[in-house]
This record gives structure tokens, C-alpha cells and sequence, in this order.
């Protein structure tokens, strides 16, 4: 699991590669601390490059999700491969969290 | 054990320091023994040759005392006419003076005399009375004439010394004649003086020297001859250092001979049959040379019995410190013994073992202090593995009873009636986890829900145990599903800090009219197989997981099922069981092991169990990592 965080102007672009499981849930937690902090965040995360997630791993999008919008921020989750879309789908969360 | 058969540490120690010293000792006693050695021939040759200065010096004053007499003689009858009378006084007088010249003669040549014959008064001791007689020879004959003593001088005009003769039918005893030339005034020899000494003091002067048991000392000629009747063993009397030196057969030997015979001084190593042996020799002024002979045996034994005290002596000692070593030793490493046996006390659980007591300041000092440090750390380490053990299975004795109040909760009773059958099974990855179950028969509806708490362990039970719980309440109080979901969603999100969340399937199924009424709160499609037709997923309306925002409206759907319709709901630990390798069991697998015909026969339990053996199969010796939940029905 890696994580990338670029800041481009007003911009955040985040960049996802591997699986989120039961064993790095925590880490992933730990890498996007820093997407909790600033006044209305414009986060972009490229999903092209995750494999997997576990309902750790949603959970961790839906804390994302309540901070940005509890800062009036907007998060989008892009290029999401199909089995992983489908999960989002299942649990309601493409309903929650805006995916293009 | 091997204590008793190996030697002891104080043994061994000691056997090596006896081994060291022991070797230091040889090679002491060795360098001893070569410089003793040393030293004790020199100071052997240095001993002989004194001896042998002192004894030329004997022998000369022998001989010189007999040379003055003589000469003293000569200075009478030279250049005179001289009376037979005179003569007669003359020789009787050298006899009678000196004892060493037993006999004495003036030979006079033919020329001298009127008659023109030889002419020698001669005077002698007699051996037996002790008497002086007179004697005329020339008379008698002219051998004596032709003899050496008178011959060389003659010839020479010097003193001389004749070789050692016989004395045969005289003394019976070694003789020399010392003769000495009378001139006329145009330095002719025209007569001898001479003097003959018996040498028999001689052999008792040489037997006299011996230094050292086996001491040979001899007197020689100028041609070699001994001036010695030597023991009754040897007679020297028809022998020369020649014809000895041929005898020994080294020609080291014929070197001295060659040296004593040339007037020189010197010494010589030599080896006698296997007897090293050394000579010192030295010239006499009048031509002999003398010689004394020296065994190395006899000049070392002193020496050798030297060095065997210094071995008893060494031996001895050697004993002694072996002794004290050993001793010492023991009682020093006598508390490695004491540990050894803690060791084994500590080694058989006993970490309380009683340690020797070390008053010394050293290394069994530190060795105690390790060993009572090495206690109290295993000491200290075990009460806290066993404080640590102790919670730890507090913990797990709790996380068990946990474990069995949640599968507690689980219901058992499945219903087995014609009109419906239901199965279901529920095992967590660990203790206690986040699935849940449930199902509920009411007048003519079969309640049922599948759900999975986001997460596994503790965290997600406490979560399940409070969904489970409001599903039987908001349920029992005759809500349609979707109400259900949203009453279920509403109290799980509120005060939801840790954003845990839900996947539900929650249905009610009319067993009259087998239609089923159902909401899909985020949870995995379920499997329907009609009875005549192939397995499917059924894609239902995606609500929201239930737990995230409150106030969803979540939506109810409807499916009309017949009898003999299979239903398959299942959490994701099945879609999801992994490989080692990370593969996923998917959803395909789980369609095909849903459409084989064995399949479509199974009753609810088999069908169950079959799904669970076949998602392990895949998996391998991969762990089971999520909560597994199937439950299936037959209508």
C-alpha cells in the first residue's frame, strides 16, 4: 500500500497503489492524516492503482468523506477499477463518496 | 558421567604445569650439563698441561743435573794429557756424585793413544753391593765403539742423548747414555765424556701422574722409543709412539706421534676404540718429548655424578610442586565445583539454588555476582511471564467467554419444516468478530438477516452485538425492512466517532405466497437458484451500509420466489477468502460452486458446509483472515 500526496495550488492530488486489508488499514490511516487538516480541501484521489479494499478500508474513505465535508471540502475518487467500484457500490458508499 | 572418567580441572592443570616445568628443567639441566661439560675439559686440558710442565720440568733437572756433572767432568780431562788414573777418578767421582748415573766412561779414539787403540776407562755401580768398579773397555773389543753414544758426538761435536737401550746382562733396566765431545785445540773430537742413567724413574715418575683414573703418561726418544719399561701388561721397551699409533688406528693419533717426534707442544683430541681420550704433549730441552693421555670418561665422571644428584634434586622438587600445584588449584577452583552443581540445580528449575560463598576478590568473585545477577534476572523474568501469562489468559478465558456469548446469540433452532428449511454458519477469524445471523419464524413469515460489521476482533462484536439486538427490536415491532434499515442506521450513526458501519441483508419472506420482501443495506448480493433454472446474483437496489449517515432513506424491494427456490446469503469472508498469494474467491467461484446439479440436491446444512469446505480448499494454508457467515434456505 503507498499513498502520494501532492499539493498543487488549491488542489490536493492523491495517488493510491496496492491493497487495503486488515494488515496496513492502520497505516493507510496514518498516511492520509494529513487530508484531515486545512480549511475547504479540493482532494482528487487516483484509485488507478488499488487492487483491493477492505471494509477497514471504507471505513477509512467514509472518516475521509465526514472531514471534508465537515470543512465544506470535496473529495473525488477517480479512474476506480471495476471490482473495487463494485464493492463501493454494494455498500452504498458510491451514494456517499463522489466517484468519476 | 564424564566427571568421573575425564580428569579433574586441578589434575589437569597441574599435569600441564609439571609438563612445563618439567621441560624447562631438561633444558636447564641440559645447558648444565653441555657448559659443565665444557668447563670440565677445559679445566681438563688446562690440569694436564700443568702436569705435564711440571713434570718436563722434573725430567729436565734430572737430565740437566747429569748434564752439569758432565760437563764439570769434561772441563778436567779436555786438552791434557791425562793419566788412566786420572780417568779412573774421574768417572768413579761422576758415579759416585750424582745417583741418578750409574755408570761412567771417557772414550778416547785411536788417534789419542800411542798404541792407536780405543781407550776407555769406565766406572760403575754396582747394583747389588752398591760398589763402584772399574772397568777398561775398548779392550775387550771395538763394538762398543760403534755404539750411538759415542758415534754422534763424534760425528757432530754436540752433546747428546742416546736413544733408550737394554741394559742386558747388566741392571736389566732402561738405559740413556749422555755423552759429552772433548775438543783438542783445533776443535777435533778426539774423546766422550758420558753418563748412564738407568730410566726406572722414569717409569715410576710417569706412573706417579694421574690425574684421572686411567691416566697415561709417557716419556719418548727423539726417534720415538719409550723411555719406560711401561706395566707388566705393555712392554713399551720394543715399541715407539709409531707403532702405537698404528695400534690405535686413528690418524689423529699419528698426528700426535708426528708433532711429539717433531719437538712439538700441543694436545689432540681423539677417539680410542670408542673412547674419546685427548693427549697433551710437550718437548724436553735435549729432544724427548713427553705425553699424558686423558680418558673424557674419567675426566667427566665427576660431572656425571653431578648432574644425577641435580636430577634426584629436580625429580624431588618437581614432586613437591606437583603437590603444592595440585593442592593449591583445587582449593582454588573448588567453588567451580560448588557451581557447577547450582548450575544443575538451576538447570533442574530450581532458580533459587544456593550459591558457594567466594570471599577472594577475583574472577569467582565476578563468576558469583553473574551467577546471583543471571538468578535474580530469571527470577525476575519469570514472576513477569507469569503476571504476563496470568493476564493474558485472563484475557483469553474472557475473549472465549466473550467468544461464546456471541455465538450465543446466535440461534440454533433451524427451522427443518417442509414449507422452509435454513441453515447457517458463522466462524470468526479470531475470538470473537463482526458477522452476524439471525432468523426468526413469525405466524407465516421467516424473518432473516446476514450482516458484517466493518472490522474484526472486539470492536466489531460490540458493534454486532448492539446491531443484532436493535434488528430484533425495530423487527419485532412489525416494521417493513427498509424501516428497519433506517431505524438500525439512525442509532448505530448516532455518536458514531469511530466510523464503524454495517452491511445488512435484512428479509422477511411470506411463506404463503413466497414472495420476499428485503433491503440490501450495502451487503454482498445473494445467490438465488430457482428450482428450474440457473443460479443467479441477485443485484439489488444499493442502499447505504447502515451506520454512516443518518437520516438515509433506505428502499424496500420485492423478489417472487416459488418453492423449491435455494437461497444463498453469505458475508464477504466468503467472496473474499484469500490465497496466500492474495487471489480472491469471487464471485464467479462462488456462482460455479453454486450451479453444479450435487448442488441443486443439497439440503440447507450440506449446502452451507459444502461452501465453507470449498472457500477453505481454495484459501490453502492460508489463515482464515475475515469472519465467514452462509446461511442458506430452501423453500
Amino acid at each position: 500500500m503507498e499513498v502520494t500526496i501532492n499539493q498543487e495550488a488549491n488542489k490536493t492530488l492523491v495517488v493510491l497503489n496496492g491493497r487495503i486489508d486488515t494488515t496496513n488499514a492502520d497505516k493507510f490511516q496514518q498516511d492520509i492524516a494529513p487530508l484531515l487538516q486545512g480549511e475547504k480541501p479540493d482532494i482528487e484521489i487516483d484509485c488507478s492503482g488499488m487492487e483491493y479494499t477492505s471494509s477497514q478500508g471504507l471505513r477509512i474513505f467514509l472518516m475521509l468523506q465526514k472531514s471534508v465535508m465537515a470543512r465544506q471540502g470535496q473529495l473525488v475518487l477517480m479512474h476506480i477499477k471495476p471490482q473495487v467500484k463494485e464493492v463501493f457500490d454494494i455498500t452504498g458508499f458510491s451514494n456517499i463518496i463522489k466517484i468519476i | 558421567m564424564t566427571a568421573a572418567k575425564s580428569r579433574s580441572f586441578s589434575t589437569r592443570l597441574s599435569l600441564n604445569i609439571l609438563l612445563v616445568v618439567s621441560i624447562l628443567f631438561i633444558v636447564a639441566l641440559a645447558v648444565v650439563a653441555v657448559s659443565s661439560h665444557i668447563l670440565m675439559s677445559q679445566e681438563a686440558h688446562k690440569s694436564a698441561s700443568n702436569i705435564l710442565d711440571a713434570n718436563i720440568a722434573k725430567v729436565e733437572q734430572t737430565l740437566n743435573s747429569v748434564e752439569v756433572n758432565v760437563k764439570n767432568a769434561s772441563w778436567m780431562v779436555e786438552n791434557q794429557t791425562v793419566t788412566d788414573d786420572f780417568c779412573y777418578d774421574v768417572t768413579r767421582n761422576l758415579v759416585e756424585k750424582n745417583p741418578f748415573i750409574v755408570g761412567s766412561t771417557i772414550a778416547f779414539d785411536s788417534s789419542y793413544r800411542a798404541d792407536h787403540k780405543f781407550f776407555s776407562p769406565y766406572s760403575y755401580r754396582d747394583e747389588a753391593t752398591g760398589a763402584i768398579i772399574q772397568k777398561r773397555l775398548g779392550e775387550e773389543g771395538v763394538a762398543s765403539f760403534d755404539s750411538e753414544w759415542y758415534r754422534v758426538p763424534m760425528e757432530t761435536g754436540q752433546p747428546h742423548w742416546s736413544e733408550p737401550y737394554f741394559d742386558e746382562g747388566g741392571g736389566e733396566v732402561m738405559m740413556s747414555t749422555y755423552s759429552f765431545p772433548l775438543k783438542d785445540a783445533r776443535g777435533r773430537v778426539y774423546a766422550v765424556v758420558t753418563a748412564d742413567i738407568a730410566l726406572t724413574w722414569i717409569d715410576s715418575l710417569m706412573k706417579s701422574i694421574h690425574p684421572y683414573n686411567n691416566t697415561h703418561a709417557v716419556l719418548v726418544s727423539r726417534q720415538g722409543h719409550y723411555l719406560m719399561k711401561g706395566n707388566s701388561k705393555v712392554d713399551l721397551s720394543k715399541q715407539t709412539v709409531r707403532t702405537t699409533a698404528e695400534f690405535v688406528k686413528d690418524a689423529r693419533v699419528s698426528d700426535i706421534a708426528d708433532s711429539m717426534l717433531a719437538g712439538k707442544r700441543g694436545s689432540m683430541r681423539y677417539n680410542n676404540r670408542g673412547q674419546v681420550a685427548f693427549t697433551v704433549y710437550g718437548p724436553l730441552s735435549n729432544g724427548w718429548s713427553m705425553g699424558i693421555t686423558c680418558q673424557y670418561r674419567d675426566v667427566l665422571e665427576r660431572t656425571s655424578k653431578m648432574h644425577m644428584v641435580l636430577i634426584l634434586v629436580g625429580l624431588f622438587g618437581l614432586m613437591v610442586m606437583f603437590i603444592i600445584c595440585y593442592r593449591t588449584i583445587r582449593h582454588l577452583t573448588q567453588p567451580l565445583t560448588e557451581f557447577a552443581v547450582s548450575a544443575l540445580n538451576m538447570a533442574k528449575g530450581n532458580f533459587s539454588a544456593h550459591l558457594p560463598e567466594i570471599k577472594s576478590q577475583d574472577e569467582m568473585l565476578r563468576l558469583h555476582d553473574s551467577f546471583e545477577y543471571m538468578q535474580k534476572s530469571i527470577n525476575t523474568y519469570i514472576s513477569e511471564l507469569r503476571a504476563t501469562t496470568t493476564a493474558n489468559e485472563r484475557m483469553e478465558s474472557e475473549l472465549n467467554i466473550a467468544r461464546k456469548i456471541q455465538l450465543g446469540m446466535l440461534p440454533t433452532n433451524f427451522p427443518q419444516s417442509k414449507r422452509v428449511k435454513l441453515h447457517a454458519l458463522l466462524n470468526p477469524a479470531k475470538e470473537v468478530g463482526g458477522d452476524l445471523y439471525d432468523f426468526q419464524m413469525k405466524e407465516d413469515s421467516l424473518y432473516f438477516a446476514v450482516g458484517d460489521v466493518s472490522g474484526k476482533g472486539v470492536p466489531a462484536a460490540l458493534v454486532m452485538a448492539i446491531t443484532r439486538a436493535a434488528c430484533r427490536f425495530f423487527a419485532g415491532m412489525g416494521l417493513t425492512m427498509d424501516k428497519v434499515a433506517y431505524q438500525l442506521n439512525n442509532s448505530v450513526a448516532d455518536g458514531n466517532d469511530a466510523n464503524m458501519f454495517a452491511t445488512l441483508f435484512l428479509a422477511r419472506i411470506d411463506l404463503k405466497t413466497y414472495k420476499m420482501s428485503f433491503c440490501n443495506a450495502g451487503h454482498n448480493p445473494i445467490i438465488v437458484i430457482p428450482p428450474d433454472g440457473a443460479p443467479y446474483f441477485y443485484k439489488a437496489i444499493p442502499n447505504l451500509a447502515v451506520g454512516l449517515f443518518a437520516d438515509f432513506s433506505y428502499q424496500l424491494e420485492t423478489l417472487d420466489l416459488q418453492p423449491g427456490t435455494k437461497l444463498l446469503v453469505y458475508t464477504d469472508g466468503v467472496s473474499e477468502a484469500e490465497t496466500s498469494s492474495k487471489e480472491l474467491f469471487g464471485d464467479d467461484r462462488l456462482l460455479a460452486v453454486a450451479s453444479t446439479p450435487e448442488f441443486q440436491q443439497m439440503e440447507p446444512k450440506e449446502m452451507v458446509e459444502h461452501v465453507y469446505s470449498s472457500i477453505r480448499h481454495f484459501a490453502g494454508n492460508n489463515e482464515q483472515n475475515d469472519d465467514v457467515t452462509i446461511l442458506a434456505i430452501t423453500l
